[in-house]
């Protein structure tokens, strides 16, 4: 497929030598189109179409735009699901890798787009194959997007699968309005206000015991979780793998200590 | 030999077509119509003007209706059939009139023009039907333009802005109505164009994902909707409704040529609503063993080369029964499975002759 994709370009007319500093039309002018970005895009293409979700999430379009009616990104960025099937539809490899950069960052996963879609689409699990592809495949834009995160990643697969109201960072989250600091800096009081019977901490979800930590660790390991996230953020991992190495000697020596095998 | 004995299921456009040439051709004709009169749905719902000419439905079916009536044939109204069974010596079938009495038959053929019925737009909760009552479906909106009182239910007030959106209830898989509706657009457009004749003032607003308008439709509706009547068109779909502070319904839509999302207020909405298999129809194919096609109509034995017979010999189909259709084209099938049901009937009383002789 990338030498069919050169070949394609080495067949074009020869341009003028302005020209052909010109980027792409398909790429909006807004990069520049060396072979690198061909191969990526090409290999990107190919990971993205041998995806055995794409066949099942992508069926067709009528273009009626009722996706992007019920959007809630759609009406404050410039983004909209139905562009995004179109993307995954346009055999484009460029136009795919172009979307990746930044417009499915847009989208927050609310699956309004296919509760409306009539052919039956599922875009926003589309998109969320995308985003995936970005961070396996490491691309800068994705590195960007998913910075203010990496503190909750860190807790998350650390501590078991639990975010708490204290890991959350308001200052990364501008479009959370000004008051999100000050709202959020007395939440032990606020939290008493919760009528019903909950557990009454911030930092923490639950306890989760050490044996299931290392458990959710290899678990991770093995599903090539860790090595997406290595692509997009290695130092996160190291962070993470010397917490569960330490684990892992602490449960040894309990386990000798208590004489379990 | 005596006259062949045929049974027409429905009265509306396809069967009073077929009932007309039968006894025309000499058949001994039995019409059982479950209203108490003739004329079908158009008549039933109180349609307005009908396209391409936009002639008032009466200019339509009148003549059909009296021809039928002039013509010797049998009509029962307010009648059902309660019981049908097939075997060598004809159709048994005994017809319920409404009060309980029945009356038995035997007929050669038989002629199903059992028709549609409207989709019902409460199903799809997000445009707002039966929720707000600006929001108004096919057979509201044309028994009101057929009564000449085009107002909003909500204050009675005439409307400024009506918007439309067609492919309601089709092209839908969500609401598991895969196939289009073919009557939508032209519909929606007449309505348009019929809004402002009577009322200049009025703006008309069509959103549209495809405009079909085929055939001689495109430049007789379509074109002149826009060229004579300025009705104006979106391309996009209403993806929900809302109440506007001011009372009036907020149309959320993207337009998809801008490619932005839009919201506009509108007075009035009316759905274009699909067609489907009428409760007559569906009942009608499994009293007779008539197989059903994959959207719920009855199947044509074949849909190409027999489009009016069905999978059972001696019964045929007409109109509507089998898919979406216009007026035209349901006299025209009524016309056409006249013809198949007299001769499968004649067929079958030379077989018997030669066999009793």
């Amino acid at each position: 497929m990338v030498v069919e994709a050169l070949s394609v370009l080495r067949n074009l007319p020869a341009r003028k030598k302005e020209e052909q500093a010109e980027p792409s039309m398909l790429l909006g002018g807004s990069r520049d189109l060396g072979l690198d970005t061909l191969k990526l895009a090409q290999d990107i293409y190919d990971q993205f179409t041998a995806d055995p979700r794409y066949k099942e999430y992508v069926l067709g379009c009528l273009n009626c735009g009722e996706c992007t009616t019920g959007c809630p990104a759609a009406r404050f960025y410039d983004f909209s699901p139905r562009e995004m099937l179109q993307v995954a539809m346009s055999n484009d490899p460029l136009v795919l890798l172009n979307a990746m950069h930044e417009k499915i960052w847009a989208c927050c996963q609310c699956y309004t787009c296919n509760m409306r879609c009539r052919f039956g689409n599922d875009i926003a699990g589309i998109i969320s194959v995308m985003r995936e592809l970005a961070v396996k495949n490491g691309l800068d834009s994705a590195k960007e997007v998913l910075r203010p995160y990496t503190r909750i990643l860190l807790k998350v697969m650390t501590g078991g699968t639990q975010v708490s109201p204290d890991m959350i960072q308001p200052d990364f989250f501008v479009d959370w309005g000004p008051d999100a600091v000050s709202k959020a800096s007395d939440l032990k009081t606020l939290r008493k206000a919760i009528p019903i019977d909950v557990l009454q901490v911030t930092d923490s979800a639950w306890e989760v015991s050490m044996q299931t930590s290392l458990e959710l660790f290899q678990i991770y390991q093995e599903s090539g979780v860790i090595d997406m996230v290595r692509a997009v953020d290695p130092d996160l991992v190291e962070m993470i793998t010397d917490i569960v190495d330490e684990w892992r000697e602490e449960f040894e020596e309990m386990k000798e200590k208590y004489g379990v095998r | 030999m005596s006259s062949p004995r045929i049974l027409v299921v429905g009265g509306g456009p396809a069967g009073l077509s077929a009932a007309w040439d039968l006894a025309e051709a000499g058949a001994n004709v039995v019409l059982v119509e479950e209203e108490g009169f003739l004329g079908g749905t158009p008549k039933k719902l109180h349609y307005s003007l009908i396209a391409p000419d936009l002639k008032p439905v009466q200019e339509v079916l009148d003549p059909l209706v009296r021809r039928v009536e002039q013509s010797g044939v049998e009509v029962m109204l307010n009648s059902e059939v309660a019981s049908f069974k097939g075997s060598g010596d004809g159709f048994h079938v005994e017809v319920r009139r409404k009060g309980g009495s029945l009356e038995s038959h035997v007929f050669d053929s038989v002629i199903a023009a059992t028709g549609f019925a409207h989709w019902d737009p409460h199903k799809k909760y997000e445009y707002g039907y039966g929720v707000y009552p600006d929001v108004l479906d096919f057979k509201d909106f044309e028994r009101m333009l057929s009564e000449d009182n085009l107002r909003r239910p909500s204050n009675g007030e005439t409307p400024k802005r009506i918007a439309w959106l067609l492919c309601v209830g089709s092209r839908d898989k969500q609401v598991g109505k895969f196939y289009c509706c073919r009557m939508g657009c032209v519909v929606s457009i007449k309505q348009a164009m019929e809004v402002r004749q009577k009322h200049p003032e009025i703006d008309t607003y069509v959103y549209y994902m495809d405009i079909r308008t085929y055939g001689f439709w495109e430049d007789k509706v379509y074109w002149r909707s826009m060229e004579e009547f300025n009705v104006k068109f979106v391309r996009g779909r209403i993806g929900s409704i809302n109440r506007g502070e001011d009372g009036r319904l907020v149309a959320m839509a993207e337009d998809t040529i801008l490619q932005r999302p839009t919201e506009v207020p509108f007075d009035m909405l009316v759905l274009a609503t699909g067609m489907e298999a009428s409760r007559g129809t569906v009942e009608f194919a499994k009293l007779a063993g008539l197989e059903l096609e994959e959207h719920g109509f009855i199947k044509p034995l074949q849909s190409d080369s027999l489009p009016v017979h069905t999978t059972v010999e001696g019964i045929f189909v007409a109109g509507t029964a089998t898919g979406p259709k216009a007026i035209p084209d349901s006299v025209s099938e009524g016309s056409a499975a006249a013809m198949k049901a007299l001769n499968f009937a004649r067929r079958k009383a030379v077989a018997e002759r030669q066999q009793t002789r």
